[in-house]
């Protein structure tokens, strides 16, 4: 875990991670079934 | 939800404000419009394609407008370079637009379009990517020599280049601290004008880069006067756009009131941190605004069937816009924390003040 901190790479891919969980959810609550 | 008369679609509120919110702080921190953001996240809310391009050029202009005034009170307009850049824009802009036309006679503007941007996108986010590495290494030794280091730092050769060719007039940009050709000015200006013309996009993207690496302003100016054209060409799109009746002011009003706190949010937060900073967060939006482009055009390429592809599309421009805010947000918290002398990462280090 310390990883993605400590590391610029990983602070990427953990930030990208979150980013794309939270664009899923706001898809399943407000988007799905109007794209 | 909310019935859009105009647009003759329902969409939430609270979404266009949240966008609005989101593209703010990420305009006003790397000096774009984020039209490449925006337009599609509005197409994705049901808006139809030319309604959400005249919306987000209307929005970009208000939110423009607010980034300006605050990077004018942070000192970081350079009002020569951007006067004498506005002559070649809106040369390049028309050349842009009948390059355009031209390709469209051809048949083959789409593909021709997406494949463009593509193609520049990727190899800008390359340069950037590589040349702030090296700025970013040579910070970090630096700091560890317990040197004093400014707010940029930048090892491109490209403006000694520029900065040497000796056309007249020469003009001395203060601001900038630059002293360059006024036809190299012109030249950024018409040649990223020409991209945003032919691309339909404001072209932020492009001429950031372009006043770094080849006028050789500092991050921070480049951002601020890049912001001031942004303003002319969004208040002319917006113009363009309202008399051809693509806007629905209401959807407008949304997405300002939301851009109007994040653009103030954007700005003030590059107060925290140095040049490099700025142009990895370009860098980054320029490579997920690349591979979104990439996902159309393998989709348009496909006859347009494969609907995973437009669902990832969907979820990158969704959040590529989240991602961008976060790193921002999380490079501020670290240079307060840094500040008040707490623990951060090492490799933040160099990118904060």
């Amino acid at each position: 875990m310390k990883w993605f901190i400590n590391s610029m790479l990983g602070y990427w891919i953990l930030l990208l991670a979150v980013s794309l969980g939270a664009a899923a959810v706001v898809y399943e609550i407000w988007l799905k079934g109007r794209v | 939800m909310f019935d859009f008369a105009i647009a003759g679609v329902e969409a939430p509120i609270f979404l266009l404000a949240v966008v609005g919110f989101t593209v703010g702080i990420v305009g006003g921190f790397i000096g774009v419009g984020g039209g490449y953001m925006v337009t599609p996240a509005l197409i994705v809310f049901g808006f139809p394609g030319y309604m959400a391009s005249g919306i987000d050029m209307t929005h970009i202009a208000g939110k423009g407008l607010v980034s300006s005034v605050r990077h004018r009170q942070l000192g970081n307009i350079d009002w020569t370079l951007a006067l004498s850049m506005i002559a070649g824009t809106m040369l390049g802009v028309e050349m842009g637009v009948r390059l355009l036309v031209y390709f469209k006679h051809l048949g083959i503007s789409g593909v021709v379009l997406l494949a463009t941007s593509v193609a520049l996108m990727f190899t800008l986010f390359l340069y950037t990517q590589i040349e702030t590495r090296r700025a970013h290494k040579q910070l970090a030794e630096l700091e560890k020599q317990g040197k004093q280091v400014g707010r940029e730092l930048q090892t491109s050769s490209l403006p000694r280049l520029f900065q040497s060719i000796p056309l007249a007039p020469i003009v001395r940009c203060r601001t900038a601290r630059v002293i360059v050709s006024m036809w190299v000015i012109v030249l950024v200006g018409m040649v990223t004008g020409v991209l945003a013309g032919f691309l339909g996009v404001g072209g932020g993207f492009v001429r950031v880069p372009a006043l770094v690496y080849m006028v050789g302003a500092s991050t921070h100016v480049a951002v601020g006067t890049d912001l001031v054209e942004i303003v002319i060409s969004g208040a002319y799109g917006a113009l363009r756009h309202s008399i051809e009746g693509n806007v629905d002011f209401m959807a407008v009003l949304f997405m300002i009131v939301g851009a109007m706190f994040g653009a103030q949010v954007g700005s003030i937060a590059t107060s925290f941190v140095r040049g490099p900073a700025i142009r990895y967060i370009l860098s980054y939006s320029l490579i997920l605004a690349t591979l979104g482009a990439t996902l159309r055009l393998v989709y348009v390429l496909t006859g347009q069937n494969v609907h995973w592809l437009a669902l990832t599309a969907v979820m990158l421009t969704l959040g590529e816009m989240i991602f961008l805010c976060l790193f921002i947000s999380s490079l501020v918290y670290f240079a307060v924390r840094r500040r008040g002398g707490k623990w951060v990462p090492d490799w933040v280090g160099p990118l904060v003040i």
